[in-house]
């Protein structure tokens, strides 16, 4: 049978109201007592009753993805203590009404928020909990993470600051309280301009309440903060005004330590130990063997692989495209000294993989794979380490843009 | 492939010994009646959003694949974009419980590549903010670890209401500088941004008094506790050498009976002038990780009160404080500053050059929660799924700096 749009496909008649979505949760009871005449007094004292019991006892679902779910634990431990409002933390989407989205989104984690709002039985209320959650703060641009957490789920209470104080989580809360209040009449809560109300951003209630703090230090890091002209900017130069090519200094390359650069002239047929431009550049062929040996001289500690791309024009330098892989060993203990060496390598190329000398590499490898496009010949399993698995490019390609559309989002 | 794995919860220990991570399950005892379980990446105990696929033969692990990247917020790419003087509040979110030592971390390595010099005053403050950081951190670590034991509800929750009060005075201590409880941005290329405020000496010193009274009652309440230790003696033994082989550092490589800290051993800031003594305990299990970070606690504090004592007048960042974009140029390189925060070796990568000489042109943090966490599929065999917890939240990771 087809659903009517309209939802009056059996006839039955339904008093209007002001928010269709909001009954559509409600009780059975409401249904039966709606419909008998003369009973809208005990609808209504069970409204109140019924919101009562809701607006204190918010029982808080943590989404709490990153930074802002640090305070919100400390919101409720000891100093906060959320629990006095009747807030209890459960960890089961199943047993609470509100869910804190707390920290940054990301794409592959979103589907995941989905899921756990659906979890969630009705009524039930969303809070975006600091600026990742809002809109996306300064990720907001970039390919992975999504501009705010009210394009996956409806969001009754934004909180603001990076992170918010656990004070303005409070707040968030006690507005919460307001709406929960008015739930059935589908009315919001006034807005609220109170000056107590922007408090909430400032800093928090001990620093306030410290009475040997000195006000006029508050004064003045609040100018230099909030003045800029307060600073001594005459020996800064103009914007755009560059500064003397002899203030720049010059390009920094990484020598390696005495010991091993006659291991690496005479053994790896390195030519030139201390590049302007980087650590010494090896053979691919050569490079195991190389890290099997330095392994063997104590560099026992995996310390990097961090994969460059270079398209063919870099700057002013036009070059045929490359990738360029750093690898990094340390020694263990006193004096620990560091050796780093680079594979220059074409489009296509793969680099010799170093999971077989160090387990580290696998990771460090599946993510330069995953980011930068290099592939590691004879790793084990090179798979994506942080895109889902579905993603198309490498984001850490210089021809990636910052921005690429990652649907549905942009 | 011919290779079976017969695995019984009797046979945990030979397991164990022989784990090889990249063993598709299908090689694995067909009769075992192994189940997979989920775990994560919505979940309290992994520490934000890491997730976990463990095959269970009943209560006993016999494979834990991780799986990681749902906190991946391209900070790598975005710092490509911008100049250097604007990226220091963008790796304050990276390591989220200890982001002094992010600012830190990223601004050695653009100091060492722009050839800037630091005062002594800002290094001792970073010093000092470091070892303050260190102590929060480890009270945080402290705090969540005896929940992941004792749930929300038991009597875990008891050490978090403590270590959390006492985290508090730290934070109030930043917040007093830097007009923030964290996301400090107060580390510039050269120095400092922030002055110490007048009186500052006796607030730290009546915070590290509160702290360190209350030591003995955490110990008392958490590794002196029967039910603590045993959950967590013999627990996810980590062998040193793998430890090394992995990139492992920080108090979990400490924990091996490995004696390594970067800031003992490649001192930089003020550690050449206040030596830290480096703690170091023998096991690799969960109790002597947790045992690292506690004493590492009352070793900071001793470090904070010396820093603070002695630290020396003068300017606090160098003598052109470099404020806009275009102070700033770098003429090409690469660079590579690993400094010890509360996880082990920070690093930060960078290749200057490029089209804009303002910004870097490859910039790459070295996690090391990153590293911890890919022990994972070589500790957690033959543990139970109580002992994961324990386990993960012993390695002490920070999501924020492992997906990046």
């Amino acid at each position: 049978m087809a659903v009517n749009g309209n939802g009056s496909g059996d006839g039955r008649k339904r008093l209007p109201v002001v928010d269709e979505g909001a009954l559509a949760y409600d009780h059975p009871l409401y249904d039966t007592l709606l419909n008998v005449p003369g009973l809208s007094v005990a609808t209504t004292s069970l409204d109140a009753l019924l919101n009562w019991g809701l607006m204190n006892s918010l029982w808080i679902f943590p989404m709490a993805t990153s930074c802002c779910g640090i305070e919100l634990m400390a919101a409720a431990a000891s100093r906060v203590d959320l629990d006095r409002m009747g807030t209890i933390v459960r960890a089961t989407p199943r047993q609470a009404e509100v869910m804190v989205i707390a920290g940054t989104i990301t794409v592959k984690m979103a589907p995941r928020v989905k899921t756990l709002w659906e979890q969630m039985p009705e009524p039930k209320w969303a809070i975006a909990m600091g600026s990742c959650a809002i809109s996306g703060d300064f990720y907001r641009n970039l390919y992975a993470v999504v501009p705010g957490i009210d394009t996956v789920l409806p969001v009754d209470i934004y909180i603001p600051g990076c992170p918010p104080n656990p004070e303005a989580l409070m707040q968030g809360l006690l507005r919460l309280k307001e709406k929960v209040a008015l739930r059935r009449a589908g009315k919001l809560p006034p807005h609220d301009d109170r000056p107590g109300m922007l408090d909430v951003t400032r800093p928090s209630i001990a620093r306030l309440l410290d009475p040997a703090r000195d006000r006029a230090l508050d004064q003045q890091q609040e100018d230099s903060a909030l003045n800029a002209s307060s600073f001594d900017r005459s020996d800064e130069p103009e914007d755009g005004e560059e500064r003397a090519p002899d203030q720049l200094p010059d390009a920094i390359a990484s020598t390696p330590p005495a010991e091993i650069e006659a291991l690496l002239r005479d053994e790896f047929g390195v030519t030139e130990l201390a590049p302007k431009d980087g650590a010494p550049v090896v053979a691919a062929d050569k490079h195991v063997a190389l890290a099997r040996r330095l392994r063997g001289m104590g560099y026992q500690i995996f310390v990097y692989v961090v994969a460059t791309h270079f398209p063919e024009k870099t700057g002013k330098v036009v070059a045929p495209e490359r990738f360029e892989v750093a690898y990094a060993l340390r020694t263990v203990g006193a004096g620990s000294k560091l050796v780093s060496w680079r594979l220059k390598l074409e489009p296509g190329q793969e680099a010799p993989s170093l999971v077989g000398v160090f387990a580290g590499a696998d990771w460090q490898e599946r993510e330069q794979w995953d980011l930068v496009g290099v592939r590691f010949a004879g790793h084990p399993d090179l798979r994506r380490l942080m895109m889902p698995d579905n993603w198309e490019g490498h984001p850490l390609r210089k021809d990636y843009p910052a921005d690429k559309a990652c649907p549905p989002w942009r | 492939m011919n290779q079976v794995i017969t695995v019984t919860a009797t046979r945990q220990s030979a397991v164990r010994g022989s784990v090889d991570p990249h063993l598709s399950i299908r090689h694995y005892d067909p009769d075992a009646d192994l189940m997979l379980l989920h775990f994560g990446p919505q979940h309290p105990s992994t520490h934000g959003v890491f997730r976990m696929d463990l095959h269970l033969d009943g209560e006993i692990i016999v494979k834990a694949t991780p799986y990681v990247g749902y906190l991946h917020r391209a900070v790598e790419k975005l710092c490509e974009k911008l100049s250097f003087v604007q990226q220091t509040p963008i790796v304050d979110k990276n390591d989220y419980v200890a982001p002094m030592t992010n600012e830190q971390a990223l601004n050695m390595a653009f100091e060492k590549l722009l050839g800037v010099e630091v005062p002594r005053r800002a290094r001792w403050m970073r010093t000092l903010f470091a070892e303050l950081q260190r102590i929060a951190s480890h009270l945080l670590a402290l705090g969540t670890f005896c929940i992941d034991l004792g749930g929300a509800l038991g009597g875990g929750s008891t050490a978090f209401i403590h270590t959390f009060r006492e985290r508090e005075l730290i934070l109030d201590l930043f917040e007093e500088v830097t007009g923030a409880r964290f996301h400090y941005n107060t580390h510039t290329i050269g120095g400092q941004r922030h002055d110490l405020p007048a009186g500052f000496a006796a607030k730290v010193n009546a915070a590290l008094d509160i702290i360190e009274a209350r030591i003995p009652e955490y110990e008392a309440m958490s590794l002196g506790n029967a039910i603590f230790q045993a959950r967590t003696k013999g627990v996810g033994v980590l062998d040193g050498q793998l430890a090394l082989e992995l990139g492992i550092t920080g108090p979990i490589l400490r924990a091996c009976g490995i004696d390594h800290d970067l800031r003992r051993d490649a001192p930089y800031s003020a550690y050449d002038e206040l030596v830290p003594k480096v703690i170091v305990r023998q096991g690799g299990d969960t109790y002597a990780r947790m045992r690292v970070r506690f004493d590492e606690t009352a070793e900071s504090i001793a470090l904070c009160r010396k820093a603070i004592d002695g630290m020396p007048e003068g300017p606090i960042n160098g003598y052109k404080p470099i404020r806009q974009p275009t102070m700033a140029k770098s003429a090409g390189g690469q660079v590579y500053v690993g400094i010890e925060t509360p996880r082990g070796e920070l690093g930060t990568f960078v290749i200057g050059g490029g089209d804009t000489p303002t910004s870097p042109y490859r910039l790459k943090i070295r996690p090391p929660s990153l590293h911890a966490l890919s022990a994972i599929p070589y500790i957690m065999p033959g543990a139970t799924v109580s002992d994961a917890v324990a386990i993960l939240g012993s390695l002490d990771p920070i999501m924020g700096e492992v997906d990046r």
